[in-house]
């Protein structure tokens, strides 16, 4: 860890194992720490008002992001020049590829 | 935006060139025409991901025509190499893959030549700014805000490749090893993109909160 960063977090006054949530939150949320780590941070969270409230924070902000997801579909135009191309390269399927639910 | 027809790609980690050499010239011996099967398996497995690589697309391109011409490519490119898609394996991943080579190439960018080691300091900072978020009152920010039209744009402003990261890991849903095949990058890579990505998100939405004098919280009301 960098000296900057070390002293923003000696700043925010935490305890060592909420600078451990800090480092590894994302990783937790995402779903991509080691079965003992989840279990670890896991733990303290339930234990720390203060990281509850930061792992609440980043929950908010990763479903916010998730939510941004939009049911977008293909346009027509693309659709339909789509499938002259694959009919042009002997696709036999290409009429499918005009089709909004396949 | 001018996408030259190129020759088929072979994306990186996904494909077994054993398996895809024995059916490279999948051909009717009595028609001489493409095999129906592989027509058969591009319909079933390729074109049901039509939407999801045009959103991808757009999320790269940020242009609704430059979007059609990255999908077209892409979906022409995948049916010329069928051959080394492996039956089973992920195709909207593949997919996605060839749609971000596309891209790249279509834009002519590099990737950058030094890549961020791991993410942990954007991870650290991430809790900085939420430090100054709380000091503000926003701590509750993204709890009682709608705040999807600033996300999207400090989204699309987000330089690549965060932005790829964010959007393949937290849009679209996919693991951190599925990025990395995605980006063509090892997962430690993605990881630092991501933590990047998320936390100038965040710095840059506190910002936009203080610009239009947000009030969300108790902390706020009191000031």
């Amino acid at each position: 860890m960098s000296a900057p960063a070390r002293m923003r977090l000696e700043g925010l006054g935490l305890s060592s194992t909420c600078v451990e949530v800090l480092r590894h939150l994302w990783d937790y949320l995402d779903d991509e720490i080691t079965a003992d780590g989840a279990e670890r941070l896991r733990l303290h969270i339930a234990s720390c008002a203060q990281c509850q409230e930061y792992e609440g924070y980043q929950s908010c902000f990763l479903d916010s992001l998730a939510k941004l997801r939009r049911e977008l579909d293909a346009p027509r135009s693309l659709r339909d020049r789509l499938a002259e191309k694959l009919r042009g390269e002997g696709c036999r399927c290409w009429e499918q590829a005009r089709r909004r639910t396949l | 935006m001018t996408i030259a027809t190129l020759a088929p790609p072979m994306p990186s980690g996904l494909h077994s060139g054993a398996h895809g050499l024995a059916l490279v010239n999948e051909v009717d011996p009595y028609t001489r025409r493409p095999d129906s099967g592989r027509d058969a398996a591009f319909e079933r497995d390729a074109l049901p991901w039509l939407d999801d690589v045009y959103r991808f697309a757009l999320s790269l391109t940020r242009d609704d025509s430059d979007a059609d011409d990255v999908v077209q490519e892409t979906y022409l490119r995948a049916y010329r190499s069928w051959h080394t898609f492996i039956p089973g394996t992920d195709c909207r991943r593949w997919l996605f893959t060839i749609c971000r080579n596309v891209f790249l190439r279509s834009r002519e960018r590099q990737r950058p030549m030094v890549d961020l080691e791991d993410g942990e300091q954007d991870a650290v900072a991430a809790g900085s700014v939420y430090a100054a978020a709380r000091e503000k009152g926003y701590d509750d920010l993204y709890a009682t805000l709608d705040l999807a039209p600033a996300l999207r744009t400090a989204l699309d402003e987000l330089v690549e490749p965060f932005r790829s990261a964010v959007i393949l890991v937290d849009v679209e849903d996919m693991t951190y090893e599925a990025a990395a095949q995605v980006m063509g990058v090892p997962i430690g890579t993605v990881r630092s993109r991501l933590f990047r990505g998320r936390r100038l998100l965040q710095e840059k939405l506190l910002t936009v909160a203080e610009d239009l004098g947000f009030v969300t919280g108790p902390r706020a009301s009191a000031a």
